[in-house]
C-alpha cells in the first residue's frame, strides 16, 4: 500500500532501525511496507500513527 | 540524531543476538547429533540434539525481546499455505496415479510409496482438525 513513511522518517531524521525499534518490529518490516511490498496488520498501522502523531489514513493511501 | 529512544529490549541488535544464541543452540545440538551417531553414542547424541532443540524454544519463549514480528508471521503462513498447495497436488494426483500404474503392471511400487501417501493423508486430516478448531474459534 502507498505511504509517506520515508518522507516522515526523513522528517524525523530517523532511519528504519531506529523506526522499527520504535514500533517493535524489525528493520526488514519497516523496508517492506516503505516499498509496499507488505501492508501492515491494523495494530502496526496504529502503532505507525502513534509514532508519527497522525492519523492512519495520513500515512497510507490505500487508493493509490 | 534521532530524538526517539530506544530500549535495549527493542533494538534490532538485541533480537538478532537473541536469534544468534536460539539457533545457535539448534545448530550445536543438530552438530552433536551427528557426532553422537559417527562415534556411537547415538543416545548421547539424541539427547544433546534434544537439549538443543529445548534450549532454543526456551530462548525463544523466554528472551526479553519478540523475536519474530507479524511480517515474519506472514511468511509463515504464506509457505504453509504453498506447503499445503503442493502436499495435495502430490496426494491428488500421485496416490491415484501411482495405484493406476502399479494395477496396468507398468510398475511396481515399494512400500515407501504407501508409506508417504498415507503420511500426507495424516497430514491433511491434521490441517483439516485445526481448521475446523479455528473456524468455530475465529
Amino acid at each position: 500500500m502507498r505511504n509517506d513513511i520515508p518522507d516522515r522518517r526523513d522528517e524525523t531524521d530517523e532511519s528504519q532501525a531506529d523506526l522499527a525499534a520504535a514500533v517493535e518490529v524489525t528493520r526488514q518490516t519497516i523496508n517492506a511496507i516503505e516499498r509496499e511490498r507488505y501492508d501492515p496488520s491494523l495494530e502496526l498501522a496504529f502503532a505507525l500513527a502513534d509514532h508519527f502523531d497522525c492519523r492512519i489514513e495520513d500515512i497510507f493511501d490505500p487508493d493509490e | 540524531m534521532s530524538e526517539h529512544t530506544t530500549s535495549a529490549t527493542t533494538r534490532p541488535s538485541t533480537r538478532k543476538r537473541y536469534k544468534r544464541i536460539a539457533y545457535g543452540l539448534l545448530g550445536a545440538g543438530i552438530l552433536a547429533l551427528w557426532v553422537g551417531i559417527a562415534v556411537d553414542r547415538f543416545v548421547l547424541g539424541v539427547a544433546l540434539y534434544w537439549t538443543g532443540g529445548l534450549g532454543m524454544g526456551l530462548v525463544q519463549r523466554f528472551s526479553p525481546v519478540e523475536l519474530y514480528d507479524e511480517r515474519d508471521t506472514t511468511i509463515e503462513r504464506e509457505a504453509g499455505h504453498y506447503t499445503m498447495k503442493l502436499f495435495a497436488y502430490v496426494f491428488i494426483f500421485g496416490t491415484p496415479g501411482g495405484l493406476v500404474l502399479e494395477e496396468s503392471g507398468l510398475v511396481t511400487l515399494p512400500g515407501e510409496f504407501y508409506g508417504a501417501m498415507w503420511t500426507l493423508f495424516a497430514v491433511f486430516v491434521a490441517y483439516g482438525a485445526f481448521v475446523i478448531y479455528h473456524k468455530y474459534r475465529l
